[in-house]
């Protein structure tokens, strides 16, 4: 059981003293953040205090000029975006991205066409070797489609869905992807109360299941409160606290930067 | 080898076929999994020395089921009946407090449960369940982290009835031999439109007997039948139909991969006998004319054109006349034009014998299904005498549930109420000996339904106790107004309304949100919330119209003079309807009874408190007035 906690509290993923700027638009500043190998994690700050860059950095879109960016113990700062997704860093985005023309379980296993590991030519005549890999992956495909519950829209075309559903297949491709570490950006932003209580119910569903570290954007302090277990604020490109819900509640500058100086 | 009991013919089929035929198919991630008659049996076997095992006792336990159709289910059932232990169905939209009253009243020792769902209400209410023992899932989802003792998983239990086959592999064979047709075997409970439901007992007599005989009357025995499972498993006809039929047909029994994936299932089934509750016919006929009003003009043309040569060839059936040869090419033109892919868009493409149930079903519908090549056979069945009456084959009439089956003969009471005697009875109430002896009228069941037979075949109009009475004393039958209401598909639901000290007739409307909705949009005006839409000037005057056709069919004494159309919709968690969607007549009379008496009054408008839901999810009240509207003479 020691061992077992152990391994829980490793950390998986850490950025270092991150700098990132645009110009002379500073991004980021000096922040630092550490993730554990298992539990739910969250960021949260005001509008344009640079949560989505630094899930933009942990996933490779944005190079920072200074800092690294670590996971398992390497450094990945120079590793290019697909290299990282093959490594187990799996996001979604704040607008959903998806294959508009393509199905729900088209979409899921695109998301694995980096697992496959034949070549064109097998592809071509789809047999043997691409057949079996095939249905390994649908497989994992379809373990997604029960755990999200979006069976009764396996096959319909994902731009025809509402939104909640389209969320929940975007969460379904990241997690096809059997990733260790799911970022997630703002999964609940634009539902209505029941579609959130959904969503949370998901997320710690995802947890339980796979026990992997799973960071997310929100701003719905009320889901954070019961499902995270440490929250990192960011205000203005700086990391101003860190701590468990119910301190980051409370912490001073938190509600100052939430609610402007008094 | 003996005979007598489910389980024992289960084993046959076994012993016949092993592992060479598929007893059942359920969809799962996807893809049908099929299970043999072999799988079916061991299942059956290892699942019920499970129990034993944890301690259910042999020849006395009850056991609730309650969940979605599953193979579980059915292995479930079959394992408690193997212990000659008795299984409890359960319908699994029941609220905790109703489940607990079921798995309190039946003694239940043990529960098996669906899903987390269905697990959180049991747990919910095991602190006043002191004698259960166990509750068993078989589908882990959401369940990793539970730790409560009283939970273990079906796979669990399974393994338990494996080692326990090791230590003593007679055992098992024994024990079903052990079996009599005798066996209290079965708890179905009524579905409480009077009063607490009553748990009505059945033995193996009947679940094979009875079935034998429907099934080889019924046409569907020995043909290796494809059958959907749908309809609620704690619903005696579907324990008839899908458990005791899939075993003694033998049928190759289908479960849908949710409620919700249904329609898509069932295409890739097309299953040769199905069941549905008058319900789902209603809804059935309701999506096909949404889409109609939905569709071009041309489309709708020819539609209505090939609808009518069906029609006009399904009444020349019905009154036995030859059809001649240029009706029969109009038809054949008309079934490749249009009836063949909406048979396949509804997943009936190969459908040869469908059944409904629960409730009347207006014979608009079943006309309708006929035009199409469909004859949906209304049964008249009940949770004491299961089935009762039933049409033949090519003789179908729209208004009757058929001739009485060959085991039961039909007498009436003075006052038309129709009696049974049963060659397969049921054995009373569980726990309630005294209802069961009011029911029984010398060897007759109280059926308490109102009808009388015509020509051989049953017409069943109305309960007795919703026979309504008017002021001067004659009676009428709402439900027989309301089921031809509910053919408009603008009507979702109609309570109507009479009394002794009333000169006229009244009805409280639920309009169908979708189907009016669309009506908004095609006839260009807004509409907010459901409250709103159902008191728009447009909408009134479309229900008014609906209304005045089916007012039209009515003795004039009968007619519905004065109607509103209520600003919310009947719900079953209100307990404004039943589980199977039937409307719970006093409750909902004495929930609404100021509306009622608005309705008798000369007042135009009546002021409501209506919940609304926000986007958000909060919910509150605003207060409006709703119209009461009167119908010309």
């Amino acid at each position: 059981m020691a061992n077992k906690d152990k391994t829980k509290s490793q950390t998986l993923l850490s950025v270092e003293s991150i700098h990132l700027s645009f110009g002379r638009l500073v991004a980021l500043h000096d922040v630092t953040m550490e993730f554990q190998r298992e539990g739910i994690f969250a960021i949260i700050g005001p509008n344009g205090a640079g949560k989505t860059c630094i899930f933009n950095v942990i996933s490779g879109f944005y190079r920072p000029q200074e800092g690294k960016v670590c996971f398992g113990g390497k450094d990945i700062t120079r590793v290019p975006s697909t290299k990282r997704a093959r490594l187990g860093i799996a996001r979604t985005f704040q607008n959903i991205e998806l294959y508009t023309g393509l199905s729900t379980v088209e979409n899921l296993m695109a998301a694995r066409t980096m697992l496959f590991r034949n070549t064109v030519l097998e592809c071509g005549i789809h047999f043997g070797r691409t057949r079996r890999e095939e249905i390994e992956h649908r497989e994992v495909v379809e373990d997604v489609i029960d755990l999200l519950e979006i069976k009764n829209i396996r096959k319909s075309k994902v731009g025809l869905l509402p939104y909640g559903l389209r969320k929940r297949v975007e969460l379904g491709r990241a997690l096809a992807m059997e990733p260790k570490v799911l970022l997630l950006d703002e999964p609940m932003a634009g539902m209505n109360i029941e579609e959130k209580e959904d969503m949370a119910r998901f997320i710690i569903d995802i947890y339980e299941l796979k026990k992997i570290c799973i960071i997310l954007i929100e701003h719905d302090m009320d889901v954070l409160m019961d499902i995270s277990e440490k929250i990192d604020v960011l205000a203005f490109g700086k990391k101003i606290a860190e701590g468990s819900p119910q301190e980051v509640a409370v912490n001073k500058e938190v509600v100052s930067a939430y609610l402007g100086e008094a | 080898m003996k005979l007598d009991t489910l389980p024992q013919y289960l084993r046959e089929n076994y012993k016949k076929y092993s592992s060479n035929k598929v007893a059942m198919r359920v969809k799962t991630r996807g893809i049908w999994k099929e299970y043999t008659w072999e799988d079916y049996f061991l299942k059956v076997k290892y699942f019920s020395l499970g129990l034993i095992s944890l301690g259910l006792k042999v020849g006395s336990d009850k056991v609730s089921i309650i969940g979605e159709n599953n193979p579980e289910w059915f292995w479930a059932e079959l394992a408690v009946q193997s212990a000659r232990c008795v299984a409890v169905g359960i319908f699994s939209d029941c609220l905790p407090d109703e489940v607990k009253y079921y798995i309190d009243h039946s003694d239940s020792v043990f529960v098996v449960a669906h899903d987390q769902e269905q697990v959180d209400k049991t747990l919910e209410i095991k602190e006043d369940l002191p004698n259960l023992k166990k509750i068993i899932y078989w589908d882990p989802k959401g369940l990793w982290s539970y730790s409560d003792s009283m939970l273990i998983s079906f796979d669990e239990v399974i393994d338990i009835g494996k080692s326990y086959d090791k230590k003593d592999p007679r055992f098992f064979d024994q024990l079903l031999d052990q079996g009599d047709r005798e066996d209290f075997c079965l708890i179905c409970y009524t579905s409480g439109t009077t009063g607490k439901p009553k748990g009505a007992m059945w033995n193996h007599k009947w679940m094979t007997g009875s079935v034998l005989e429907w099934s080889s009357l019924g046409g569907w025995n020995d043909n290796d039948y494809e059958y959907l499972s749908f309809i609620p498993p704690a619903w005696i006809t579907e324990q008839a139909i899908g458990v005791a039929g899939g075993i003694l047909a033998p049928m190759v029994v289908n479960f849908p991969e949710e409620p919700e994936t249904v329609q898509e299932d069932i295409r890739e089934i097309g299953p040769d006998l199905l069941f549905y509750g008058a319900r789902l016919w209603e809804n059935l006929n309701r999506m096909v004319q949404a889409r109609m009003i939905d569709s071009t003009a041309l489309r709708r043309f020819i539609y209505r054109s090939c609808l009518n040569i069906g029609h006009k060839v399904a009444d020349m059936k019905n009154n036995k006349k030859e059809i001649p040869v240029g009706w029969k090419f109009l038809y054949f033109l008309a079934y490749h034009a249009v009836f063949r892919q909406l048979r396949d868009r509804i997943g009936l493409p190969s459908a040869k014998i469908v059944y409904s149930a629960g409730g009347a079903v207006s014979p608009e519908i079943i006309r309708y299904f006929q035009a199409l090549n469909i004859e949906v056979k209304l049964i008249y069945g009940s949770t004491e005498m299961g089935v009762m009456s039933l049409p033949r084959d090519g003789d179908l009439r729209p208004e009757s549930c058929g001739p009485p089956v060959p085991w039961v003969e039909a007498g009436f009471t003075e006052d038309k109420e129709i009696l049974i005697k049963n060659k397969y009875q049921f054995c009373g109430y569980y726990k309630d000996p005294r209802a069961s002896k009011e029911k029984m009228e010398g060897d007759y069941f109280r059926t308490g339904d109102f009808g009388h037979i015509d020509e051989g075949h049953l017409i069943v109009i109305d309960r007795m106790d919703d026979l309504t009475p008017l002021a001067g004393g004659k009676k009428f039958s709402p439900q027989y107004t309301e089921v031809r209401l509910r053919f408009s598909p603008y009507i979702k639901d109609v309570l109507v309304v009479g009394g002794e000290d009333r000169e006229y007739v009244t009805a409280i409307v639920n309009i169908d949100l979708d189907n009016v909705g669309l009506f908004a949009e095609a006839n260009h005006f807004t509409y907010t919330t459901f409250t709103d839409l159902s008191q728009k000037r447009e909408v009134i005057a479309l229900i008014a119209k609906e209304i005045e056709r089916v007012n039209k069919s009515l003795p004039e004494w009968t007619r519905i003079r004065r109607f509103i159309n209520l600003h919310k919709e009947f719900d079953a968690d209100e307990e404004e309807l039943t589980r199977s969607r039937k409307l719970r007549r006093s409750f909902v009379e004495h929930r609404y009874r100021d509306i009622i008496e608005a309705l008798y009054s000369n007042k135009d408008q009546y002021r409501v408190e209506a919940a609304i839901t926000y986007r958000d999810g909060r919910t509150g009240t605003i207060e409006t007035s709703i119209y009461v509207n009167t119908l010309d003479e």
